[in-house]
């Protein structure tokens, strides 16, 4: 007897390898019907033929994805821990450049955590193993990105105010419940909404407009870690830009019932995504010490330009429109900042960050951005009227509570539709109860399923139905979690004076 | 069009008038003032005289702006429509409904 001798091995390609250990995994049901193992996938209305014929053009298997996050996370502890080394949270352009980041602390980071539920839902719940893979890897990133964010950012939580209690003032704080009930909406909705509204609309036809500012800004203005961060994440972006397309591509082509389903899902998930990305305008043109490019710049660039002119006349080919209320948007695009961040003047008493009256040189780059508007709709009757009080001893705050919309949650300021001067205010009545409407995208949002958004948890109701701690001020923020120094001006703020007595500055002596 | 759900779908509003007893939630709206970013929110007792409503509430939230003049002559609007205020009425008599708006300006 002669042993052959065995060959070595060979080395699967990665299109095998990928094959072999996702697709391959996939088995028929024997003694259950496909029905009730995947008991999600049919109330939609969404008709899927053949669930093959979903490409995931990265074919990762799940011993290589490990090992390059691993690898991208050394990076980023390894530069967290020089910059903390090296007190790095001196070398911030402005102690108020923080005022961004306590935003995107309590408003994105606990999205990160819902969207790594959801799509660790979508990796159980879809039928082919093509989706449930990316769905499981999507998942995996975004539980990443929720630890990241608060590694990064923690370190600053040492030395500023406002970070302390981000995820309790995510379901508590005013503003928070924007993002928070934005996401609620998605989570609660079907697994093939979930994917249109947060794995195309949120993570690809907003996601630069979304996630580029913060990280630009971070940039510009000192923010090594988070800069980093943005880094790290950037490589999972652009896989779960991929996905969103090959998720709408998918659904769009299984079937030409789904293209009026994912149309009004489109329009619907524009316009939520679109009333969130207002908290990124404000933060862009205001609450950078060192801008790096204004909204309405930003808003050409990262949607007029790469959306609705690249991406959009390829989805015309499915039978695929712009969002309705675009136009809305592109409208908008010269005063949204402006009014988000006075909401946000207004208010700050009540937030975990401060507000201030730009300087004047910031009203110059403001008014050098926005020729059209800024000077005469928002300088002129509202930033010198605010100096006039501050020059008199005084500082403008809104001494009450504002009216907000039923849908997207944001006090409603928006304009009237070609007139600045005018807020925009629409009404809807269901089931004899009275409901109120920033906009016409808003709106229409409501009218189309009024069921669900009867039940919105608006942080003002709430307060007044005595369900936020108390009746007073006081009560509320304390039920906030609010500590002294949290909110208001930034002027003598404890940011502000901890920020001078650190650098020895004239501001340091005198307070 | 119907919400399309996995079971039956019906919940009570969150913000129903009944969670606020006796009282309702009305919005005042100054229309001209650029100074308030959004119009209020208010608690009110569906009873309260429009006298009442406009002093202990309407008043304390206006002075926000040091300008504002509480003898100034203000045009009413509720809803959009006009509306005279008459002082002794109660905001439900006036016609005021919960999360309603009225507006002022002039």
């Amino acid at each position: 007897m002669t042993a052959t001798p065995t060959r070595p091995a060979r080395k699967l390609s990665m299109k095998a390898r990928y094959s072999a250990l996702t697709r391959d995994l996939d088995w028929e049901p024997s003694y259950v019907s496909s029905e009730e193992m995947f008991p999600y996938t049919s109330f939609e209305g969404i008709k899927i033929h053949d669930w093959s014929k979903w490409e995931d053009p990265f074919r990762l298997t799940v011993d290589a994805y490990y090992k390059y996050q691993a690898e991208k996370d050394k990076r980023l502890y390894a530069v967290l821990d020089g910059f903390a080394q090296s007190q790095g949270h001196l070398s911030l352009s402005q102690a108020s450049y923080l005022n961004a980041m306590k935003i995107f602390l309590g408003g994105v980071t606990p999205l990160e955590y819902q969207a790594h539920r959801n799509f660790a839902f979508l990796s159980r719940h879809f039928n082919g193993p093509g989706p449930r893979f990316a769905a499981l890897c999507q998942s995996q990133d975004e539980i990443r990105h929720a630890q990241t964010e608060i590694h990064t950012l923690s370190n600053y939580n040492k030395y500023y105010s406002g970070m302390h209690s981000f995820l309790k003032q995510h379901d508590r704080v005013w503003y928070m419940s924007v993002p928070k009930s934005y996401f609620d909406d998605a989570l609660s909705a079907g697994p093939f909404e979930f994917l249109i509204a947060i794995g195309f609309s949120f993570e690809y036809l907003l996601t630069n407009l979304l996630f580029v500012p913060f990280m630009s800004g971070a940039s510009f203005n000192g923010d090594l870690p988070t800069m980093t961060f943005g880094f790290s994440a950037q490589s999972d972006e652009s896989r779960h830009m991929t996905l969103g397309l090959e998720a709408i591509k998918f659904l769009l082509e299984q079937d030409e019932d789904n293209v009026p389903i994912v149309q009004e899902w489109v329009d619907k998930w524009f316009w939520r995504g679109y009333r969130v990305a207002a908290i990124v305008a404000q933060m862009l043109d205001y609450m950078l010490p060192k801008p790096v490019m204004s909204w309405k710049e930003a808003f050409e660039l990262y949607f007029e330009k790469q959306m609705l002119e690249g991406l959009f006349p390829d989805l015309e080919y499915y039978g695929i429109k712009p969002p309705r209320h675009v136009q809305q948007a592109i409208d908008e695009k010269e005063a949204l900042s402006h009014f988000v961040y006075w909401v946000f003047y207004n208010f700050s008493f009540a937030a975990n960050f401060t507000t201030s009256i730009p300087s004047k040189e910031h009203q110059a780059w403001l008014a050098e951005n926005y020729p059209d508007t800024f000077v005469e709709y928002f300088q002129k009757p509202r930033w010198d009227k605010a100096q006039r009080i501050v020059d008199n001893g005084g500082r403008f705050f809104f001494m009450g509570l504002p009216q907000l919309c039923q849908v997207c949650q944001i006090p409603m300021t928006f304009p009237e539709p070609g007139d600045l001067t005018t807020i925009c205010q629409r009404t809807s009545d269901y089931n004899g109860e009275h409901f109120n409407l920033c906009s016409d995208g808003c709106k229409w949002i409501f009218d189309r399923e009024p069921e669900k958004y009867v039940q919105a948890w608006l942080p003002v109701h709430q307060i007044y139905q005595g369900n936020c701690g108390g009746p007073t001020v006081p009560d509320v923020l304390a039920w906030y979690g609010m500590q002294e120094g949290d909110g208001g001006e930034i002027a003598g703020s404890r940011d502000e004076v901890n920020w001078a007595a650190w650098h020895g500055t004239p501001a340091a002596k005198e307070a | 069009m119907a919400l399309k759900t996995i079971g039956t779908y019906e919940f009570p509003s969150r913000s129903r008038q009944e969670l606020y007893g006796e009282d309702m939630l009305v919005h005042v709206w100054w229309k001209d003032n650029p100074m308030f970013c959004a119009a209020a929110t208010f608690r009110a007792p569906q009873a309260m005289s429009w006298a009442d409503f406009r002093a202990a509430i309407v008043d304390p939230w206006a002075s926000s702006d040091p300008d504002y003049d509480a003898s100034h002559d203000f045009s009413w609007g509720l809803d959009g429509a006009p509306f005279t205020p008459e002082p002794g009425t109660s905001l439900a008599d006036l016609g005021i409904g919960h999360k309603h708006t009225v507006s002022f300006w002039g």
